[in-house]
């Protein structure tokens, strides 16, 4: 240390005992809380350590949570409903992102814990969480979270089934409702395979998302280098509708295309996600209006009356969780009937 | 035969002029025949003639490929046009709606109808959007007055700055309320969308055009600063606000059919003035047409390096935009300096 700037020397010398002071103190507030279950559930993943825009590189990472929380934080709307589905109480959410149909599982003064993408860390501090659960689009939020509590990545993990089941089995274990989690999850698979059975002879289709007047056509399917294209992969990969083209990428947001794409490939079915009503503008041009055009007419979808909408918040904001797959099984179900 | 000492540049060019502008308009003509038979179906001569298709092929041409034709020149003439009267009135070649902020106050106009009135059709947003480019042409007028220097790279400078502003403005209210990707999505120029009953706003924008043809010479003096437009006997004032319509129209019928398309407004009017000097009533028909080449052959590649998806016509423009702009700015300075 050069000893030519005396005052920066003091003042270094300052900062760093004060930094000592400061971990000596948090240490000893980490005292046992007397109330909290001792048991714990542990929860394994790989997370994404390298930063935005960069390749991603995935560290295994162990979360140990207690069982039966009492504090719930969660930025995974899937997990709001697999929670709740399960008997559990969430505390803390982006509350401006909660599906009405998911409301009911929000403890009755639940606290906003900011949007789908930021944390309001000062807010979730202050409500002391016992756990925090988080997943995709608020996967990088990891760091920050877990100082304040146990913070669980549920992002998806292989197929959306798969991804499911996994976090169901986790989330029973920590509300101690591991039977009602298999049994939960078994009657969708139960479902779903009677679904299949009916999508089979459907004929071909197209997910499309509408968003601000403009048209994607959404990937197809998954388990590529990229991962699974949940939102849009679901229509063909877990309810087996047939894809009219295979070869969309785009990742999750789909692929720009013109009303003569849809003609052009012309699918018996089209799947429509309305993107603008999902993040609730429900903007003028409603997807039903920017598809009611002479183009779109002229489909086979258009003249068989076979344009779904589907339930948006569902299928594009949630995807995952119980009563979530439920409303996306009704949704085909409906399409096929 | 000119003497040494005379400028003989006119004389000499003359030929030359003639022959680009033949080269453009046959140019103009081509690209837009071809225009109208790309796309993702099979839209071709030979299929329009036969009957094969049952009138499938007449019927795209009809509601699909002429349209967007149409949209696509309408927007490119305009633009250029729209450009060309903004570096008239500031007396400086660098400027057009997108580095003033007046496409960014235009977006912000047509940000607040969709949160306030989303249900509002195109024409009332169409409007609310011209206000505020209409607003945005005004400040930008009173900033570069009130700048003592007017040197050629401070204008756009503060325009620029002016337009980060406006657009942080923007974004952060679209950020507070979630609606960052939507605002991407629509303020995103693209054609992809476009058919018939989807842009005929642009039509106005044309009328802007004639407004600003009328007005030509108008415009011709008001470059050469207000002292000397007063002293022509020139209502400065009138012809201004003439000026800052025809600019806040033209940026706000684009903006609500296509998007931002940057830099055309820009590029264009530098090459014409290469070409063929600064009177404007002679500039105004090349400007319109080699802003509708550039842009229609934009669009074409729009159509085809991704085929049957699109790229969004703006990524396109600004690649090509910024290196002409570039160019233009390098090429200037080693001539000026």
């Amino acid at each position: 240390m050069s000893l030519k700037r005396p005052l920066a020397t003091i003042a270094f010398v300052a900062a760093s005992s004060m930094a000592l002071a400061a971990c000596g103190g948090s240490g000893d507030a980490a005292e046992p809380d007397a109330d909290a279950s001792t048991e714990t559930v542990s929860f394994t993943w790989d997370r994404n350590i390298a930063g935005e825009d960069e390749e991603p590189e995935y560290e295994s990472t162990t979360a140990e949570v207690p069982v039966n929380p009492e504090t719930v934080v969660t930025f995974d709307m899937a997990s709001l409903d697999t929670v709740g589905a399960l008997g559990g109480e969430v505390a803390g959410a982006p509350l401006e992102s909660v599906p009405e149909y998911l409301a009911g599982y929000l403890s009755e003064d639940a606290f906003n814990a900011g949007t789908l993408f930021e944390a309001d860390l000062v807010e979730i501090e202050a409500q002391q969480p016992d756990l925090i659960l988080i997943s995709g689009r608020s996967s990088a939020l990891w760091e920050d979270l877990n100082e304040i509590a146990p913070t669980v990545d549920l992002s998806p993990a292989g197929t959306y089934l798969e991804t499911l089941e996994r976090n169901t089995d986790f989330i029973g274990e920590v509300f101690d409702a591991e039977e009602e989690a298999s049994a939960a999850v078994d009657d969708l698979l139960a479902q779903i395979e009677e679904v299949r059975t009916e999508t089979a002879e459907l004929g071909t289709g197209l997910g499309v998302m509408v968003s601000g007047g403009s048209l994607s056509a959404l990937a197809a399917s998954g388990g590529t280098e990229g991962g699974f294209t949940y939102r849009s992969g679901i229509m063909y990969d877990v309810f087996g509708v047939q894809p009219v083209i295979e070869d969309i990428q785009g990742a999750t947001h789909g692929e720009p295309v013109s009303f003569e794409f849809v003609l052009e490939q012309n699918p018996d079915h089209l799947f429509v996600i309305d993107r603008d009503q999902a993040i609730g503008t429900e903007d003028a041009e409603a997807a039903a209006a920017v598809l009611d055009n002479d183009i779109i007419d002229a489909t086979t979808a258009a003249s068989n009356d076979q344009i779904h909408y589907l339930n948006p918040v569902a299928w594009y904001i949630v995807y995952g969780g119980l009563d979530t797959t439920q409303v996306m099984i009704d949704d085909v179900r409906a399409a096929v009937a | 035969m000119a003497t040494p000492l005379v400028e003989s540049t006119p004389t000499q060019a003359r030929p030359s002029r003639t022959w680009v502008g033949v080269l453009i308009s046959a140019g103009l003509v081509v690209l837009m025949v071809t225009s109208l038979f790309i796309g993702v179906s099979d839209v071709t001569p030979a299929s329009l003639l036969s009957a094969d298709d049952g009138g499938r092929a007449g019927f795209l041409l009809v509601v699909s490929r002429i349209p967007r034709t149409v949209a696509v020149v309408l927007v490119g003439a305009s633009l250029g046009i729209a450009g060309l009267i903004m570096q008239m009135m500031v007396r400086n070649r660098f400027v057009e709606p997108s580095t003033t902020g007046v496409t960014e106050f235009a977006t912000l106009g047509m940000l607040g109808t969709i949160i306030l009135t989303p249900g509002m059709p195109v024409m009332g947003k169409a409007a609310v959007a011209a206000a505020f480019g209409l607003f945005g042409t005004w400040l930008f007028l009173q900033v570069v007055k009130a700048i003592p220097v007017r040197q050629l790279v401070l204008v756009p400078l503060v325009g620029i700055m002016l337009g980060g502003v406006v657009g942080a403005i923007t974004s952060f209210i679209a950020y507070r309320l979630d609606l960052l990707q939507s605002l991407g999505q629509w303020s995103q120029g693209s054609f992809a969308s476009i058919m018939a009953e989807r842009y005929e706003y642009l039509w106005l924008a044309a009328v802007m055009v004639v407004i600003a043809w009328v007005a030509a010479d108008r415009f011709s003096v008001i470059g050469m600063g207000e002292d000397f437009a007063t002293n022509l006997g020139l209502n400065y004032r009138r012809v201004m606000a003439i000026g800052m319509i025809v600019i806040a129209v033209i940026t706000a019928c684009v903006l609500v059919t296509a998007g931002i398309v940057p830099f055309l407004g820009l590029v264009v009017p530098n090459v014409v003035s290469l070409i063929i000097g600064d009177n404007v009533r002679r500039a105004i028909p090349w400007v319109a047409g080699l802003g509708a080449v550039f842009i229609v052959a934009c669009d074409i590649l729009a159509r085809v390096l991704r085929f049957p998806y699109e790229i969004p016509l703006s990524v396109i423009v600004g690649v090509i935009g910024a290196a002409v702009f570039l160019w233009l700015l390098l090429r200037r300075r080693s001539r000026a300096h």
